[in-house]
């Protein structure tokens, strides 16, 4: 079997359940090279917490994850960090008393040692930062000296997402990235995940915006009750057939 | 709060406002004017340019007032006073910065210094060890802190609080209460000694505020710190070992106090077991006054070395000028609620237009 062909994260069997909900109940869930799956459904559908769970957050009760075939244990945070797995999520998780280069750099410090002790390069990682932020196509940015906490919704969007590129992902997980941004910002995003996926990433985007999910992606998964409904094309059916299915589940 | 928000699109971005109007105005700006004007600014813009500012003016004028406060002798007795001050407040402030408080700062300073003076008087132990075992006893402090705060997860404020009762016990228990006097000159020396027309003290408080400063600024460490203080979740979720960074920094911060009751041992020339606990107010008073935010996340040592420095200037020109001593605590006091209106102004929680209209 060719690498392409396996995977690229697998998901399989999840469950969990808090207290007395049953927030996910064997899930399945597969990613591969160079798409983005929508992962859509209504409020306390499972949505977060199964993104919880890829990215270390939430331990499951059952089930089981695999990236590229091989079994893995994401037992916390830095663990998906070092899969190559980043998250970006709904409030973003920026340090507003930073500046926008030590946020994208946030816990992978460019440092050099002196006498054992880590001293962090700030001149290096603001020009890093500066680079990777125009790729990003945010040239507008003046500096990514100033503080996180000063700038505009969509800038602080893409502060995260420069952040999750950095780490080298393989596979990027958007929670929610466009509900707090405008439309013209949105659109900057948009067009920011689909060149991520054209390079190669996997991209699991978590949305309550339809239409987004319709224009972007290759597949669409709907969750209702922490089940799976069913999986959808884009191409082929229309946004009510989608709608349809997260409010009345899939049909008996 | 939302009207606050700056509605900026991306391409409308001004990463320094200030910055932005003053370009704006000297539009043509590339002379010796904007030149000058642009250093002002930038300079304005700092954490410390305020109480950098308050400090000269003050100096200053208590230098023209009188001849006193200007003498040789009086510099001398004021840094003396201000060293173990601002080396304690350091300490502080690293551990505000990180979203904590350490009330026990006081006691430890006490209890570092009793057990210097009874490990020389009791056990005979050589000076220099004796100084040692105190600095172990802030270690020991600083951890029983650090596990409190981070592995319990109890509320610095009220668990701080309640470690610094009991040290102060345990100073008590082991002295009876008696000071221990006719110390050696070795033990003394810190506090006491002058290299020069230096006092020892304030050469090493001046090490320490640099070495806290790079620590902070320029280490792996203090930008933990600085996450930590800023959004703990989000330090958690990048991978931060958050009980490391909150045992450091009581560490570092019960460390610097034991220094700082090592000094001031040397200073009064006894070691006394209350030797700590008028210190308390100072230290936190100097690290507001420096500009760090009480909610954690930002704070600066050169400003909480400045914030030592006004204030022992203002309670060294209340004696010189013979003010009524009962009212140097009116003024002290004073001085720490007009710090906290600036930080809420800083933070944005007040403004003056809400300060005017009660209703918004």
């Amino acid at each position: 079997m060719s690498d392409g062909n396996v995977a690229l994260v697998s998901m399989q069997g999840i469950s969990k359940k808090y207290a007395n909900v049953r927030a996910l109940s064997n899930v399945d869930l597969t990613l591969s090279r160079g798409e983005v799956v929508s992962l859509v459904g209504d409020n306390g559908a499972g949505k977060s917490t199964l993104i919880k769970i890829l990215c270390g957050a939430v331990r499951p009760d059952a089930g089981m994850i695999s990236i590229e075939g091989e079994h893995v244990e994401i037992t916390k945070p830095s663990v998906a960090l070092s899969l190559g797995i980043s998250v970006i999520y709904q409030d973003l998780a920026l340090f507003n008393n930073l500046t926008a280069s030590e946020n994208v750099f946030a816990g992978r410090e460019l440092v050099r040692r002196i006498c054992g002790v880590p001293f962090v390069r700030q001149k290096k990682m603001l020009q890093e930062s500066q680079i990777l932020l125009s790729r990003l196509g945010i040239v507008t940015m003046k500096s990514t000296r100033g503080q996180a906490g000063d700038l505009s919704g969509g800038q602080r969007q893409m502060i995260a997402v420069g952040r999750s590129i950095g780490v080298n992902s393989r596979v990027m997980v958007l929670d929610e990235p466009t509900a707090a941004l405008g439309v013209r910002e949105t659109g900057v995003l948009l067009d920011l995940v689909q060149s991520l996926r054209d390079e190669g990433l996997a991209i699991l985007f978590v949305t309550h915006r339809i239409p987004d999910a319709m224009m972007l992606s290759n597949r669409i998964v709907v969750l209702k009750g922490g089940e799976v409904q069913g999986e959808m094309d884009p191409k082929s059916c229309e946004l009510d057939d989608v709608i349809e299915l997260i409010v009345r589940g899939r049909k008996l | 709060m939302i009207d606050q928000t700056p509605e900026s699109t991306p391409q409308t971005i001004a990463e320094e406002p200030v910055e932005d109007d003053s370009s704006a105005s000297a539009s043509p700006g590339r002379g010796p004017v904007a030149a000058v004007r642009r250093r002002v600014t930038a300079f304005m813009g700092l954490r410390e340019s305020g109480i950098f500012i308050a400090l000269i003016l003050i100096f200053s004028i208590m230098c023209l007032l009188s001849p006193q406060f200007r003498s040789g002798f009086n510099l001398t007795v004021l840094t003396e006073q201000m060293a173990s001050i601002a080396i304690m407040a350091t300490g502080q402030t690293l551990v505000i910065i990180s979203g904590a408080f350490d009330i026990s700062q006081a006691a430890v300073a006490g209890l570092a210094a009793m057990v210097s003076g009874l490990v020389w008087m009791d056990l005979g132990l050589n000076p220099i060890l004796a100084l040692l075992a105190g600095i172990l006893c802030g270690i020991m402090a600083g951890i029983t802190n650090g596990i409190l705060a981070s592995v319990f997860r109890l509320h610095p404020i009220v668990m701080t609080l309640a470690t610094s009762t009991m040290f102060i016990g345990v100073t008590y228990l082991i002295t009876g209460g008696e000071p221990v006097i006719g110390l050696p000159n070795v033990l003394l020396w810190m506090g006491e000694s002058t290299i020069g027309p230096v006092p020892v003290s304030a050469a090493i408080m001046v090490v320490v505020v640099a070495l806290m400063h790079i620590l902070l600024t320029r280490t792996r460490f203090g930008v933990r710190v600085r996450q930590v203080g800023g959004n703990v979740e989000a330090a958690r979720l990048i991978g931060v070992n958050v009980r490391r960074i909150w045992l450091g920094v009581f560490i570092i911060s019960a460390v610097l106090a034991a220094l700082g009751g090592e000094i001031e041992m040397g200073r009064v020339g006894n070691a006394i077991p209350t030797i700590g606990s008028t210190l308390l107010f100072p230290i936190i008073t100097a690290s507001i006054l420096g500009g760090t935010l009480l909610t954690g996340g930002e704070g600066s040592m050169i400003g909480t070395l400045l914030g030592a420095a006004v204030l022992t200037v203002i309670n060294n020109a209340l004696v010189v000028l013979q003010v009524d001593p009962y009212s140097q605590s009116i003024v002290e006091g004073a001085l720490v609620v007009a710090a906290l209106i600036v930080d809420q102004f800083r933070r944005k929680q007040l403004t003056l237009r809400n300060l005017l209209r009660p209703d918004l």
